[in-house]
């Protein structure tokens, strides 16, 4: 007892030394987020801006090399090889469509045999090694080996696939013969052989009306060629000037380093040493003007292949068949009219490209950024040419965001206002939670779901005939902007429900009193009163709810389908039916692989500060939204 | 048609009310006279603003709450019959709160928004019914000029007239004012104190106050619960000059428990 006169006094002063800790604790623990968050944003800018420059140079390269003017032909002979392909494909069609009975039959009876032999292979194969290696074939071990294999053949023969287009008779005799196939047997059993003879006969027949058609896309094919060696040639000169001036300036860059070295050395022999380095790697200034000015000669030879091509092109394209009477070839044969004209104009263009391109024209650090901000390509790794184009992943980026908000604000704030209003407090205690387990889904399990239950799912549906009409349908790829879109909906909505919950259970209970107090019902109150005074709150909740769904990488890295593509908007809302790829996903994709420092390195790290700055904007307006709720 | 004083205006009889199982009212019978101003007083928490929330039902949307036995009659009708429309319920009995509860909207909208909920007007009626309102609220001079701002640039004193306003737009029978003055100052007190005894002649009028002095300024009648009974309940100048009851006497000395 007699200690506590002096106890106040040591506690009070420990006391206040706790309380400081405490403060700088918390205090230090603050400024720490803080200069993480600026080390970030540093670290990002500068390996990020260091992307320009280097684009430019890569630019520049692909201009003084002379790849930007061997470009100029090059995509007018893919678009003319696209063409032809699809000419091919609609040739094709037809006669496979008007030969479908025999088609199917041969492919059924083959799928058939296929199975078969599938089960049956591994006990034949030990059959076939054991008699090439000279086992007495009388042996006991044969005899065995030949009764798994005839228990195998029996187990075969029970789970056959279905054909519906073969007579039961032919069945039954195609599965005879299996039956009674000898181990040694190599050749299709007969039945197979007939239906695939009786097929490649029914080809020729129906190619023969077809031999005008025929003849068109061969003389179309056959016109290119010129215009293919040509490039060709021109190609690989290109390519060795291009990777002369890659060279140079890598030699250049590391005498660059050494110099540096050179000028911290201390010790005057190691001085001597580096500079002498350096000035062994003092690059030869790679010869650019003599493939060049061999380049500029071609030019007559280039623009007369192209006025030839596109003479030659609008007399056969003429030609085409109006119409043909299987539908897809019908639907193929549309699109290649479609496209001819357009081809045609575009070669049209190509001398006068030809001939007022430059070499020397300076490539301004402008170009580079405005090649990345407007570019449709983003092409990386390739032996040709680099280029980086946002635009494909800020579509794709936009698109998915879309559709996601496009399902995530009705259900979320539908959810938000119909749990704060009107559901009665069991109904609150059963949904809230459910609602919010949705966000304890770890995202790659969501994206797996996605691939294997939505994604087949939706594709089987679009596959009904009695769907067709929908537009996009029959989707061709399982993994798509919608499905990518649909299931980050689903990651957002606890976001957005949380918030917007969160934004109607703020508005004071005195505004929905006085309105009640007026006579105004349930509903009325609700959406006369208490919605429109969370408005903004909501509003927040909703842009929350996009960041999300923006900065969101491993669903649509799975799910997303990655084609590095604008979409083809020409199919309307089907445009969201195709795949794409991310701004997130393209960084997880490619980080990984690139190499330290390149500039392919770099634009990833671009691509991240503009996912950063995106981001940054949407909560920045939320905030203000969500302080304006609050007076 | 009776030549016989009015009917009163309401008449509860035998009520009583259940917060859950805790009883808040027992036993309550009176009745509330037609175009007066009763006011009712007693301790806190002795249920006075729970029987003025019964007279328009808005204890309906508290869970568990609810009225046991006897009845309240209004105009005649029984209002805790299943088949009473609340809607034109609290449309006879507007409400008016403790504390000031404009809409965060323009003094227009709020003026309006009964009017609207009914779709009781058409766009020049509506302006009309509210310049009436606020003329009635003795609010319309001060705000005539900016009915389009926020209602929440007024002062308090302001926002509770506007609040009276709102009611008044839809042409209630009965207010009911729940401790009405409770945020404001003396002259704003004397304001709506005022414009109670203007509405006197149109309105029945219940109020709940804590001020003797304000009962006994504006009221005809006055009734004194304590602990969910009415104690006394006869004409103001009575009860304040002679109370009946020991309880009543000491509440009102001021001597009280
Ligand atoms: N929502 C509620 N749920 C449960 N009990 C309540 C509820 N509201 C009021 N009560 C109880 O009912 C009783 C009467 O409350 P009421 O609000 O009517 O008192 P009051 O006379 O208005 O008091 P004051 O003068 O303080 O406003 C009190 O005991 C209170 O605790
Ligand atoms: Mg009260």
């Amino acid at each position: 007892m007699s200690k506590t006169a002096s106890a106040p006094h040591r506690f009070n002063k420990s006391g206040l030394s706790l309380e400081k800790a405490i403060k700088f604790f918390f205090a230090s623990n603050a400024g720490l987020t803080i200069v993480i968050l600026v080390l970030i944003i540093v670290f990002l800018l500068k390996e990020g801006l260091g992307f320009f420059p280097g684009y430019r140079r890569e630019l520049e390269i692909y201009r003084i090399a002379g790849l930007e003017f061997v470009d100029l032909s090059r995509q007018n002979l893919t678009t003319h090889e696209q063409l032809a392909s699809v000419l091919n494909r609609a040739y094709y069609a037809e006669i496979n469509g008007k030969c479908a009975r025999e088609l199917k039959r041969s492919r059924e009876a083959a799928a058939l045999f296929n199975a078969f032999s599938d089960q049956t292979t591994a006990t034949r194969d030990l059959i076939l090694n054991n008699l090439t290696a000279g086992i007495d074939p009388d042996s006991e071990m044969l005899a065995t080996l030949r009764k798994n294999h005839a228990a195998n053949v029996q187990k075969a023969l029970a789970k056959l696939p279905p054909t519906p287009h073969l007579t039961l008779t032919e069945r039954t005799a195609l599965i005879d013969s299996l039956r009674s196939r000898d181990v040694t047997a190599k050749d299709d059993p007969p039945l197979v052989a007939t239906l695939t003879e009786q097929y490649a006969a029914a080809q020729q027949v129906q190619a023969k009306p077809l031999a005008g058609l025929r003849a068109t896309i061969d003389a179309f094919e056959a016109t290119g060629s010129d215009l293919s060696t040509l490039v060709s040639e021109m190609t690989t000169a290109v390519t060795a000037t291009k990777e002369s001036l890659q060279n140079a300036d890598i030699l250049e860059k590391d005498r660059k380093t050494l110099l540096a070295a050179a000028a911290r050395a201390k010790d005057p022999a190691e001085r001597a040493r580096l500079m002498a380095d350096a000035q062994a790697s003092l690059a030869e200034q790679a010869d650019i003007d003599g493939p060049m000015q061999s380049l500029m000669l071609r030019k007559p030879t280039c623009i007369e292949a192209h006025n030839a091509l596109r003479q030659t092109s609008s007399e056969i394209l003429t030609q085409l068949p109006t119409a043909l009477s299987q539908p897809e070839a019908e639907r193929l044969l549309r699109a290649a009219r479609k496209a001819a004209p357009v081809f045609l104009t575009t070669l049209g263009q190509a001398p006068g490209q030809i001939s007022q391109w430059r070499h020397d024209t300076r490539v301004p650090l402008s170009a580079a950024i405005r090649s990345f901000l407007t570019g449709k390509d983003w092409v990386t790794g390739g032996e040709w040419q680099d280029f980086y184009g946002i635009l494909p992943l800020l579509v794709g980026s936009l698109m998915i965001s879309m559709v996601a908000l496009c399902l995530a604000i009705p259900a979320g704030v539908g959810a938000a206002i119909y749990i704060n209003q009107f559901a009665s407090g069991h109904e609150q205690s059963l949904v809230k939670p459910v609602i919010e387990f949705i966000q304890a889904i770890p995202s790659v399990v969501l994206g797996f779901i996605g691939i294997l239950v939505f994604g087949s799912v939706l594709r089987d549906l679009s596959q009904l005939d009695s769907l067709a009409w929908v537009p996009g349908f029959p989707i061709e790829e399982r993994l798509n902007i919608f499905t990518a879109g649909c299931l980050l909906a689903l990651m957002s909505i606890p976001t957005i429900f949380s918030l917007a919950e969160d934004a109607l259970n703020n508005v004071p209970s005195a505004y929905s009193e006085a309105s009640d107090a007026l006579g105004a019902s349930r509903i009325q109150t609700s959406f006369r009163v208490v919605i429109p005074a969370a408005f903004s709150g909501i509003l927040a909740a909703v842009l929350l709810g996009l960041g999300r769904v923006i900065g969101e990488t491993m669903v649509v890295l799975l799910v997303a389908g990655n084609r590095i593509k604008i979409p083809d908007f020409s199919s309307g809302i089907g445009a969201f039916l195709q795949p794409s790829h991310t701004l997130t996903g393209i960084i997880a994709q490619e980080l990984g692989e690139v190499p330290l420092g390149s500039v392919h390195y770099r634009a990833l790290f671009v691509v991240g500060i503009l996912l950063f700055t995106i981001v940054l904007g949407i909560n920045a307006t939320a905030h203000k939204f969500v302080s304006r709720t609050q007076h | 048609m009776s030549v016989s004083p009015q009917p009163p205006a309401i008449q509860v009889r035998d009520m009583h009310f259940h917060y859950g199982p805790t009883c808040a009212l027992k036993a309550l019978t009176l009745d509330v006279a037609e175009r007066q101003v009763t006011a009712f007083i007693g301790p806190s928490g002795c249920g006075k603003s729970t029987l003025l929330r019964c007279f328009n039902r808005m204890n309906d949307e508290i869970p568990g709450a609810r009225v046991t036995q006897g009845s309240i009659h209004i105009g005649g009708i029984d209002i805790q019959d299943r088949s009473v429309d609340v809607v034109k319920l609290r449309r006879e009995v507007g409400m008016v709160f403790q504390k000031s509860n404009p809409f965060p909207r323009s003094i227009f909208d709020n003026v309006a928004f009964g009017l609207q909920l009914h779709r009781m007007a058409s766009r020049s009626i509506l302006v009309q019914a509210v310049e009436e309102a606020l003329v009635s609220a003795a609010l319309w001079d001060e705000v005539k000029d900016r009915l389009h701002e926020s209602a929440l640039g007024l002062s308090g004193g302001q926002q509770q007239r506007l609040c009276i306003a709102r009611s008044l737009a839809v042409k209630p029978r009965i207010i009911l004012m729940d401790e009405p003055c409770s945020a404001l100052d003396p002259i704003a007190t004397a304001k709506v104190e005022d414009l109670i005894r203007t509405l006197r002649q149109q309105y029945t009028i219940i109020i709940v106050t804590h001020s003797m002095q304000q009962a006994a300024r504006v009221s005809d009648h006055t009734a004194f619960f304590y602990l969910g009974e009415l104690i006394e309940f006869s004409g103001t100048l009575k009860l304040f000059s002679n109370p009946a009851h020991k309880l009543t006497e000491d509440y009102l000395r001021g001597t009280f428990g």
